[in-house]
């Protein structure tokens, strides 16, 4: 009796700790129930059975190897645009422009129809095409904030715009299919990805995400460039001090993220059976939303390239399912209701955040939780008494 | 309290506006900034508020204006004790501030600026009205400012007239203005004076925070001199002579007590013996003349300053903060581009040039903000051992490859040698204490095998023991022949360590000499802009 108060506080104690100092890793994980909890909350309201629901998403998703195979699928480009937005992040920038870049990489990856090339080669030749081309269209908004100071946010947004209607006019006017004006040039045999399980779209780019995700993990923490760039991205007035050039790291980490997303549009165009193509007619059907889900993905990832290819399966999970979901008998669930639950998931990964930033918030929870402290301490030391 | 022989004691008990009772002030950290403070303040009087650095003039006047709460203590108005819980407060009983630092949204005109300051939640906004009573005002007072011109437009005097006229603007019975001339110019200086003079004339109290003598001699009718927390004068303008009032500020050593300067020597008593067996390399590392820098709202802060500083010698400046030091350093280590002079590191320039180059040199830099200059705090300790040297052959291996192992062997050889507690190489550089933050600066600063060492306020914040062991470290290289520049506006630290003195004021040097050659009382008049004639 005379211990549990001592045992209680301590408990609460513990229990504060956890709620405030929470694990990154955590925060994502809660952060991804939250935003199924809210999901099944408007299923739920909308009439339909939610534990159905997810069970068919879960299933669809992870239910057996076709299914973990259209999973992974999945994920691969969204490793890929994950990674422009936190190697920026890293480097104290919100580079928006994944979308963009990622599309003028698809269309600088179906390029390689126009020529022959030894099967390969080929791929690697439109590889680096595509990621030369990412680059470019990453590297101008880079250029003007360095330069004029624009913010790095309105300039890639607006370049995504530009990207797309340029993208778009290449897919019908330049490179179109002559016998089919809807889709590009189909991406030769010899230019495309192997498909590692017959039948699904899972093919041999997923290995390009996971190693340009090593890549991008030993660049940036075992590399005096990517320590130059995280020491900008967290203290730009002490790296200068540190005789780091900020604006170099800026250009560089522009320079990384427009070559990640560009190779996840070349994932795309090259390796999407059955057709290898990319379907302007249809505004971009494979392509669209590739690099916003991409920093969704960025942050329930934590920004960290490991944790980005785990948050990558548990998305690509999200969208394989849900096509199950949407079709499983009595409890057609729309698709719409996957985009929900993504979006719950960010906005759910940003309280902690909030509560960061405001410590007025926390202040005042601190206060109360030091209050209801005080009154059980108070109270059992009367039931002692 | 040595003089408090002041006005208010031979005034009629009723004739106060305001009375500070006994305040005594002390921050969460535990420190005590005010020790029982009690101040009058009269109507009709323009109060000087002299003190150094840390005095605790800038404490008491924010518990004026309802920005802090006292401690202990209590303000009475003569219809009874007043506390204020916000600035707003405050103003509506007639008390204004005008920090050092405006609160001026820049792309708002004067008038909007104004009528912000007016708002409460969810009332209307009157442009109009606000504009004709700014007009009023503007005739009544001669003080003239553009009022439809965004006030980031306007030169720095004619924003601090802005935010002059949004304090009056609330009818203030008593303004206070902090270190307000430090950004103005001769002349705007000369036009504030006036205006000053002209609401005395109208029946406003002033207070006015400042370091210089001259300034507070010229205008003020009484002055209030703080030390250490402490009213340790309070004085008519008219009676007080400039080198009482340096005395009273620096401090001077009364019987049976030892004094700062006796104290630091104590806790150093190997700096005079080394002193004294004081060491003959004068090679000249760093040679500086006729520097030249603007500072960051484009004033000149470091106005032609020329020095050498040679191998085995502590080349102090003191001087109150914001006299140029910061920029002269910045412009030493790369970090500010200065408008003209010369700056040569063994013979090789270094203007212009950036950090890197510069380390390059030889040059090793102790940054005056630890957090945000100094380390980059979420990074690891051992990130940041090699902060600025990351790109030596030491820690960078072929294609750029961070060495971690060589980091980590580096890190804890620094860890032992400057006794830096932490839990390991990988613990994150804000879980350490600031002590510990700045020893492992200071370590990777001297790990650098500098020739020369550039030290801005290094044992600002820490415990008596992080700095001692500190100012033993410079010592110690001095002593191996490197050169120190040593900043700081800790005087009792320049005075302890330094072989060569300089004090600097308004972006130059007063004076230079040897640091035994100057009484308190002169060095004080110094700090303050005073030169004495009998020094040079």
């Amino acid at each position: 009796m005379t211990e549990n108060p001592a045992r209680e506080s301590r408990l609460l104690r513990g229990v504060h700790r956890t709620v405030t100092g929470l694990h990154p890793a955590l925060e994502s994980v809660v952060a991804g129930i939250v935003g199924l909890l809210i999901g099944a909350l408007l299923m739920y309201i909308w009439g339909f059975d939610p534990w159905k629901a997810y069970w068919a998403l879960l299933r669809g998703a992870f239910g057996g190897s076709y299914e973990w195979a259209s999973s992974l699928a999945r994920g691969t480009p969204l490793v890929l645009t994950a990674l422009t937005f936190s190697i920026c992040v890293r480097a104290g920038m919100f580079n928006i422009g994944a979308e963009g870049q990622m599309m003028m990489g698809a269309m600088a990856a179906v390029c390689v129809a126009l020529f022959a090339a030894p099967t390969g080669l080929h791929l690697v030749i439109g590889l680096v095409f595509a990621a030369v081309i990412g680059a470019l269209w990453s590297v101008v908004p880079a250029l003007l904030k360095v330069y004029r100071g624009v913010s790095e946010v309105i300039s890639t947004i607006m370049f995504n715009w530009i990207g797309r209607w340029l993208a778009l006019y290449l897919a019908i006017y330049v490179i179109v299919d002559p016998m089919r004006a809807e889709k590009t040039l189909t991406v030769p045999a010899s230019a495309r990805f192997p498909i590692l399980v017959r039948g699904t779209d899972l093919s041999a780019s997923v290995f390009l995400a996971v190693g340009v995700a090593l890549v991008m993990y030993f660049l940036l923490w075992h590399t005096t460039m990517g320590y130059e760039v995280r020491a900008a991205g967290l203290n730009p007035t002490a790296a200068r001090y540190g005789g780091i050039r900020n604006k170099r790291t800026m250009i560089v980490s522009f320079l990384l993220g427009g070559i990640t997303s560009g190779l996840a549009g070349a994932t795309i165009a090259m390796g999407l059976p059955p057709s290898y193509a990319i379907f302007g007619g249809g505004g971009f059907p494979e392509l669209t939303n590739i690099g916003f889900d991409g920093m969704a993905v960025a942050m329930v990832g934590r920004n960290h390239p490991i944790g980005i290819l785990l948050a990558a399966i548990f998305f690509g999970g999200l969208n394989a399912g849900g096509r199950v979901m949407q079709f499983y008998g009595s409890n057609p669930v729309p698709l719409e209701m996957i985009r929900v639950v993504m979006g719950a998931i960010v906005l759910a990964m940003a309280i902690p955040e909030l509560i960061r930033l405001f410590p007025a918030v926390k202040k005042q929870g601190e206060r109360l939780f030091a209050a209801l402290r005080r009154r059980r301490e108070t109270r059992s030391k009367e039931g002692e008494a | 309290m040595n003089e408090n022989a002041g006005p208010g004691a031979r005034r009629d008990a009723d004739g106060y506006f305001l009375r500070a009772e006994a305040i005594t002030k002390i921050y969460s950290d535990g420190t005590v900034a005010l020790k029982e403070a009690t101040l009058e303040i009269h109507p009709r009087e323009i109060i000087g508020l002299l003190g150094e650095n840390g005095a605790g003039k800038t404490t008491l006047t924010k518990i004026l204006s309802g920005l802090l709460p006292p401690s202990h203590g209590r303000v009475v108005s003569p219809r009874g004790p007043v506390r204020f819980a916000n600035p707003r407060e405050a103003l509506d009983f007639g008390i204004g501030m005008v920090h050092q630092h405006f609160a001026l949204v820049g792309t708002f005109t004067a008038t909007e600026n104004v009528a912000l300051s007016h708002e409460r939640p969810f009332s209307r906004i009157r442009l109009a009205k606000t504009r004709e009573r700014l007009e009023a005002l503007m005739e009544e007072s001669g003080l003239r400012v553009p009022l439809d011109v965004p006030v980031e437009k306007l030169a720095v005097g004619e924003q601090q007239r802005v935010e002059i006229l949004k304090v009056l603007s609330r009818d203030v019975q008593l303004l206070i203005l902090d270190e307000p001339t430090s950004v103005l110019t001769p002349l705007e200086v000369d036009e504030l004076f006036a205006l000053l003079h002209k609401l005395k004339e109208k029946g406003t109290s002033v207070i006015l925070i400042t370091h210089k003598l001259k300034e507070v001699k010229s205008i003020t009718d009484r002055i209030v001199v703080l030390r250490h927390g402490e009213i340790v004068g309070d004085v008519r303008t008219a009676a007080a002579t400039t080198e009482r009032l340096a005395q009273l500020m620096v401090g001077k050593a009364l019987e049976g007590e030892p004094t700062a300067v006796e104290l630091s020597a104590d806790q150093l008593p190997q700096t005079l013996a080394a002193r004294r067996k004081k060491a003959s390399s004068s090679e000249g590392i760093l040679h500086v003349a006729d520097l030249v820098a603007r500072g960051n709202t484009g004033e000149i802060a470091v106005n032609g300053v020329t020095f050498d500083v040679h191998g085995g010698e502590i080349f102090g400046i003191a001087g109150v903060e914001g006299n140029g030091q910061s920029e002269l350093v910045e412009c030493l280590t790369g970090l500010r581009v200065p408008v003209s002079g010369v700056a040569t590191i063994r013979g090789t320039n270094i203007l212009g040039k950036d950090p890197r180059q510069i380390y390059r040199l030889g040059v090793a830099h102790v940054p005056e903000d630890r957090w945000r200059l100094g380390l980059v705090l979420p990074f690891t300790l051992a990130e940041n051992a090699i902060l600025g040297v990351h790109r030596w052959e030491e820690f960078q291996g072929p294609f750029g490859i961070l060495r971690r192992g060589k980091v980590n062997q580096h890190v804890r050889k620094l860890m032992d040698r400057f006794d830096i507690q932490a839990t390991g190489p990988n613990a994150p550089a804000k879980s350490l204490s600031g002590g510990n933050q700045q020893k492992l600066i200071v370590g990777r600063e001297l790990a650098k095998d500098p020739a020369i060492i550039v030290a801005s306020q290094p044992t600002r914040g820490l415990d008596i023991g992080a700095a001692k062991y500190i100012r033993d470290l410079l010592i110690e290289m001095r002593d191996n022949g490197r050169a120190i520049l040593l900043v700081s506006a800790d005087l009792d630290e320049v005075l302890a360590l330094a072989d060569q003195l300089a004090i600097m004021y308004e972006g130059r040097f007063m004076t230079l000499c040897r640091p035994d050659s100057l009484n308190r009382e002169q060095i004080g008049m110094l700090m303050g802009g005073v030169a004495c004639k009998e020094v040079a």
